[in-house]
């Protein structure tokens, strides 16, 4: 499958970079890994005029730990962070989230971290060749006024598939975003839009450099999902959990924070689930449960029949996925009580 | 049991050393000097008048070399059998799936090829379309193919007699339906072709084949030129699992540019055209309804099956018979009642597969594992009652000379511990066994048979001709094996020329799981015939008779004092010297009911060797979420001979990954309006390293009486049971009977769910 | 359209080529250099036929661009033997008849490589995950992780070992 043609620019700074996502704007695509951004333009999804490379920016490459936060620069290797101590241990979710995006031999060495939170949303009548979207009506996010996933919907329902995203929103991460004007901080919980076709609140000039992940004491994260094959699959669902146990009885939960991720237009923090759970202890088998069935209501009804897998069945894996992702955290906080 | 030097050992093939090291040429490796980048065309609707076509755009693109459509061809309509003529390489008048052909361009570079496809305007005028068999056969909408009512393309109807009067003896009757959507091959290469005529207007073309001789007779014919003149060539080609049987459109539209361009033309498919745009398997609907007596043998059984056979008949009258042949092979049936229908829908085209008719097959032994369940009776018992034995005739007149069935069925229990497993497994934990029967051969009419031609080279060295095609399977090194076996050789001795039309005899391909019984055996006679006059020359150098010669590692030698011996290379210079031949040629011609017919006469010796096959699976569920977990796999088959063990456990562990797990667990295609939503390896989850159990193959020789060494058919056998053994495994484990495949996680979950409900 | 100039070390050759911007590596290795051993499979980086290493990583030669791997050394099949003598692991895929069509030999051998430069010694777990970016649509990958196994192992047993441990895993 062939390219389209582009110019290409590969600055050697972050203020080159800069400049020309400023000249370029919609006109100008990201290339960190090119794992996402290759497919669709083979596809004809994406057409930049021009693609400016982070091939040099060696500088945003990195995992950082303050008292505070573990910063991760947004060329960072998906490898890196799987491998990464500190994130095994202040962001266990996250590591396992990486672990799981595509294989080891495509993602994991030209993959990167920013690169996965800013993949583009998937829809299963989207992400087709241009042969296959020809002879139908367009959809929304092809131009037309169609949504194939969802019947009569006045817009596009493409799903944010992002495993690395759904761990980071449950560790309640901030994105650092720098353009030629400056920089600024959004949360991932507020860094989505609910437009499938331009799925983040982020302008074209814009650049993702950073992630940090606030380094809670006590805290524990778990990442669990599902696909069909054990490699190369995206989530047909997924959920992200933090719990924070209380200082002053460690076997109480103090906060929590439940996401679940491969079900709509971006991964869903389920803020009213979560706060169920507060001041509930960790092995308060039926709060878990009901948490779970109250995520399940919550997140099914953003999902639409896109990502393969029968909806109804990825609707009611929710449930699961939540109930062990939680499980699993209650494990980890009780195993962190004994030592 | 015969001795033999290399014929039954544990041998690397002679074709990996160039495949590891990346000097192997697949079509889409070849350059040839001025070649020109050729794509196509396809239709965007599933059924549509062609109104008008204009390529003037085209045409005038710099780069653009030519632009063919329908009004470029002869207008032949091509078919399998003369009853199934009913495609055109290009469509002229309507196109009937989307994918189907409608243009070519030939031009310097991809990106121009490209560019030319937008600038082909088709008027089309869109008809309505039907994409499911059963509405097919009731629509009143305009058929897809004017000649066939109803839409129904193809009907077997087999009928043993006595059906009805057996139903009413028997002691039990079950009737079920099940399902299974439609499978694809998602072999390694995607389809290519490279195309040019020569000075002399000879028609040279590479591409993936299951036989280069059943491409070159179509294309004669559709170029109206000399069979002579269109010269396929070998190539190596990247998995065939029957869905490079046929000509593809694409080699006509790849020739007929590099007849009106003069250069060499390469098509290369992309992902998704080698999915929609050559071959699928068939979606199925199977209605089994079986009659036993109280010991569980089967009295009567009546089946229908109704195939979505897509937008053309391909090979539908084989493909109509195969899953009902299987079956009638594996189990012996008192009486039987067989109504098979392929149906033409607005889809892709749908072929022959490696597991032909998993709905059939899963269907058939789901259903004796529940009258087993019902009578009280063992699964592996209820199969050991009715399994074919040797001797027998099947229902429909073929007789079975070797047959292993209860050896593998008994094989494979012990070593995956049914016994101690079925019935006391663990909640979710399931064990399950399926058994079937492939053929060795189907009646092929004129090509049915394979000649060699051996010839010797001076420095003792035997090249061996042979039109036997080797698609990934190995049959390159099954010939070279045989070949040094029967002239005492080396390996490294035999030199192949092969799958070549100009340089090789008529051989029925790697079609219907011949290539060992028949070209091996053309090959086996060949170097027979020339060992004869080799031993005729050696004879006179030892001063013995030629009976009391053996040949073996480059010597001759007398049999009975094997310190009189010369070397093979010294008896073929002394036979040069006095000039004579120790050249020889070889062929086999299948012994079979040519008077058979698949539709006309579906009675008589269908072909001369059947295998049987037996897989055991044991499986854990998670109830949760409904993924399936393999904890063991068997895999046992009876292939008459085992040529090369080393080759056939290859064989049989792809055939657990592509039949079962992934033909039973993730493995089937999704549709909007005929347009497909999985045709790349993404989407559509062919198995992983990781997915894949460690599988135990285990080898059962019948040794075949007419079979080369006794081999008959390898791995297909175990393709199929090891997908009706994850049925059954998964149906085991969560207690209810599955009748929808494959088991995706959410109808296991569905499934379990539903057993709750009805519990409360 | 413009060419750049790129320099690639292939298989130890230093070369400088001119690309076009929308070459991909696989591109320019296949049809510049004639190196076809690396296949296209799918085009879209999931079938894992065109691996190579970059700088001794495994990555998709399909998305790579041909000018994100200007300075880099690319490892292709045909780097693996040292002229007419094979890589053991090479040799290990033939002995222990890992190889059927073949397509997906040269990717996987990649694969293998890249996971046994790091880890010279992985399970069989292990093993498994490092091929699971690789489709092989004919072996079942039984034969192929037995190759590797006793490439890494040489000692553990003989061209037909077959020491099996436990099996693939879902979670």
């Amino acid at each position: 499958m062939r390219l389209p043609q582009f110019t290409y620019h590969s600055p050697d700074t972050l203020e080159g970079v800069l400049a020309l996502l400023d000249e370029h704007r919609d006109n100008a695509g990201v290339l960190a890994g090119g794992t996402d951004l290759l497919v669709r333009m083979k596809h004809r999804l994406a057409v930049p005029k021009v693609l400016v490379s982070l091939k040099h920016l060696d500088t945003l490459s990195y995992i950082k730990e303050t008292s505070e936060m573990v910063s991760i620069g947004a060329k960072t290797p998906i490898i890196d962070v799987i491998r990464s101590n500190r994130v095994q241990q202040q962001a266990p979710a996250l590591g396992q989230a990486c672990e799981r995006i595509g294989a080891v031999s495509i993602q994991h060495f030209r993959g990167t971290i920013g690169g996965n939170i800013l993949q583009d949303n998937r829809c299963i009548h989207y992400n087709q060749s241009q042969f296959h979207r020809t002879g139908r009506q367009p959809c929304h996010k092809d131009g037309g006024k169609i949504c194939y996933a969802r019947e009569e919907a006045d817009r596009c329902n493409s799903t944010c598939q992002s495993d690395g995203a759904a761990a980071l929103m449950a560790l309640g991460a901030q994105l650092n975003l720098c353009s030629s004007k400056g920089e600024r901080q959004v949360s991932l919980d507020a860094f989505y839009t609910t437009d499938g076709i331009h799925p983040f609140d982020m302008q074209p000039d814009e650049l993702l450099t950073r992630i940090d992940i606030p380094i809670v004491p006590g805290a524990v994260s778990v990442y669990q999902r599902l696909s069909f094959r054990s490699a190369i699959d995206y989530p047909i669902v997924c959920a992200g959990v933090r719990l924070v146990p209380d200082p002053d009885d460690a076997g109480c939960i103090k906060s929590a924070r439940i996401v679940v991720g491969a079900m709509g237009r971006s991964p869903l923090f389920l803020a009213k689930v979560s706060q169920s759970l507060a001041g509930k202890r960790f092995d308060d088998i039926a709060a878990v449960a009901q948490a779970g069935k109250d995520a399940m209501n919550t997140a099914a009804a953003f999902a639409a029949h896109n990502a393969g897998a029968a909806l109804p069945y990825r609707q009611a894996m929710v449930e699961t996925m939540v109930i062990r992702a939680l499980e699993l955290a209650a494990a980890q906080a009780s195993m962190k009580i004994a030592r | 049991m015969t001795d033999y030097s290399i014929i039954g050992k544990r041998m690397p093939r002679v074709d990996s050393r160039a495949k590891v090291m990346g000097k192997a040429r697949y079509t889409a490796d070849l350059k040839l000097p001025g070649m020109l980048v050729g794509k196509i065309l396809r239709s965007p609707h599933a059924h549509a008048k062609i109104v008008n076509i204009d390529t003037s755009k085209a045409l005038a693109l710099p780069g653009v070399k030519a632009v063919v459509t329908g009004a470029d061809t002869e207008g032949v309509k091509w078919g399998v059998f003369a009853y199934t003529r009913d495609q055109q390489f290009i469509q002229t008048e309507k196109v009937r799936y989307i994918g189907d052909e409608v243009a070519g361009v030939a031009a310097v570079d991809e990106e121009t090829a490209l560019a030319a496809l937008d600038l082909i305007h088709v008027e089309y005028e869109v008809l309505p379309a039907v994409f499911d068999p059963m509405t097919a056969m009731t629509t009143d909408a305009e058929p897809i193919h004017e000649e066939f009512p109803n839409n129904i393309n193809i009907h077997v109807n087999i009928d043993t007699g006595s059906v009805d009067e057996n139903f009413k003896k028997a002691y039990y009757i079950r009737e079920d339906t099940f399902t299974a959507p439609e499978e694809s091959y998602f072999h390694g290469e995607p389809y290519a072709v490279a195309a040019r005529f020569d000075a002399d207007d000879c028609l040279e073309i590479w591409m993936p084949n299951g036989g280069p001789h059943m491409k070159s007779k179509p294309l004669s014919n559709a170029f109206k030129i000399p069979l002579h003149k269109v010269k396929v060539r070998k190539i190596t080609i990247g998995g065939a699992f029957g869905g490079r049987s046929e000509i593809c459109p694409a080699d006509y539209i790849c020739a007929l540019l590099a007849k009106k361009t003069g250069c060499p033309v390469k098509i290369v498919f992309t992902r998704e055209e080698n999915t929609i745009a050559t071959r699928q398997g068939h979606a199925m609907i199977t209605t089994h309804k079986t009659g036993v007596d109280k010991e569980g043998r089967v009295l009567a059984r009546e089946t229908t099956c109704y195939m979505d056979g897509g937008a053309y008949s391909s090979t539908g009258p084989i493909a109509t018979s195969v899953p009902f042949l299987s079956m009638e092979q594996a189990y012996r049936m008192e009486s039987v009642r067989y109504n098979g229908y392929r149906i033409y829908t607005n889809k892709p085209i749908r072929g022959m597969i490696r597991v032909h008719g998993r709905g059939f097959a899963c269907g058939l032994d789901t259903q004796l594992d529940m009258i087993a369940e019902h009578l009280g009776i063992d699964p592996v018992e209820m199969r050991l009652r009715n399994s074919r034995q040797p001797g027998e005739f099947t229902s429909t007149g073929s007789q079975v000379w070797s047959c292993a069935m209860d050896e593998t069925i008994k094989k494979a229990a012990a070593a995956a511990n049914w016994h101690e497993k079925f019935g006391k497994l663990p909640p979710f934990h399931g064990i399950g066994i399926g058994t079937n029967s492939v053929q060795t051969g189907f009646p092929m009419g004129i090509r049915g048979g394979s000649q060699s031609f051996i010839k010797f080279n001076e420095d003792g060295e035997a090249t061996v001709m042979s039109g036997v095609v080797d698609n990934g399977q190995g049959n390159e090194n099954m010939l070279v094996q045989i070949a040094a076996e029967e002239l005492g050789l080396l390996p490294e001795d035999i030199h192949l020329v092969s799958a070549d039309t100009e340089t090789t005899s008529s051989d029925p391909g790697s079609y219907s799981q011949v290539s060992t019984f028949v070209g091996g055996q053309a090959v086996k006679n060949a170097a027979a015939n020339c060992r004869k006059k080799l031993f005729d020359v050696a004879a006179k150098i030892l001063k013995t008779d030629p009976d009391k010669l053996t040949a073996k590692n480059r010597m001759i030698f007398v049999t009975d004092h094997p310190e009189k011996s010369v070397s093979i290379k010294k008896t073929v210079r002394v036979a040069l010297l006095n000039f004579t031949s120790v050249n020889a040629e070889g062929g086999y011609w299948p012994r079979v009911d040519m008077k058979r017919e698949w539709v006309s006469n579906p009675y008589g010796q269908m072909c001369e060797a059947f295998s049987f096959g037996t897989t055991i699976i044991e499986v854990k569920v998670d109830p949760d979420t409904g993924q399936v977990t393999v904890l063991n796999a068997v895999a046992c088959q009876d292939v008459g001979k085992a040529l090369n063990p080393l080759v056939l456990e290859g064989q049989f562990e792809g055939s657990v990954a592509m039949g079962g797990q992934g033909g039973m667990l993730t493995e089937y295609h999704d549709w909007r309006e005929g347009r497909c939503l999985n045709p790349t390896m993404l989407e559509y989850k062919v198995p992983l390293a990781c997915d894949m159990p460690e599988i135990t193959g285990i080898i059962v020789e019948s040794v075949d009486p007419r079979g080369p060494y006794g081999a008959k058919e390898a791995g297909m056998s175990i393709a199929m049971s090891a997908a009706q053994a994850y049925a059954g495994a998964v149906s085991n484990a969560i207690g209810v009977y599955m009748d929808s495949f494959p088991l995706t996680p959410d109808k296991i979950v569905a499934a379990i769910r539903e057993k709750r409900q009805a519990v409360k | 359209m413009q060419t750049i100039d790129i320099t690639l070390t292939v298989n130890d050759q230093q070369q400088t080529l001119p690309v076009k911007s929308n070459d991909t590596l696989l591109e320019v290795i296949r049809d510049y250099l004639d190196l076809t051993g690396s296949k296209e499979g799918c085009g879209e980086g999931v079938c894992g036929s065109c691996t190579v290493l970059l700088d001794g990583h495994p990555v998709r030669a399909c998305l790579t661009l041909a000018l994100e791997a200007d300075g880099c050394a690319v490892t292709t099949v045909e780097g693996l033997a040292d002229e007419d003598t094979l890589s053991p692991l090479q040799q290990s895929f033939i002995d222990h008849g890992a190889v059927q069509c073949g397509f997906c030999t040269p990717g996987m051998l990649i694969s293998a490589k890249a996971l046994l430069d790091e880890n010279p010694s992985p399970d069989r777990q292990k093993l498994r995950q490092a091929l699971s970016g690789n489709i092989c649509r004919c072996t079942g990958y039984a034969k192929i992780v037995d190759a590797v196994a006793h490439a890494a192992r040489p000692e553990s047993g003989c061209p037909d070992c077959h020491t099996k441990d436990s099996g693939g895993d879902h979670d």
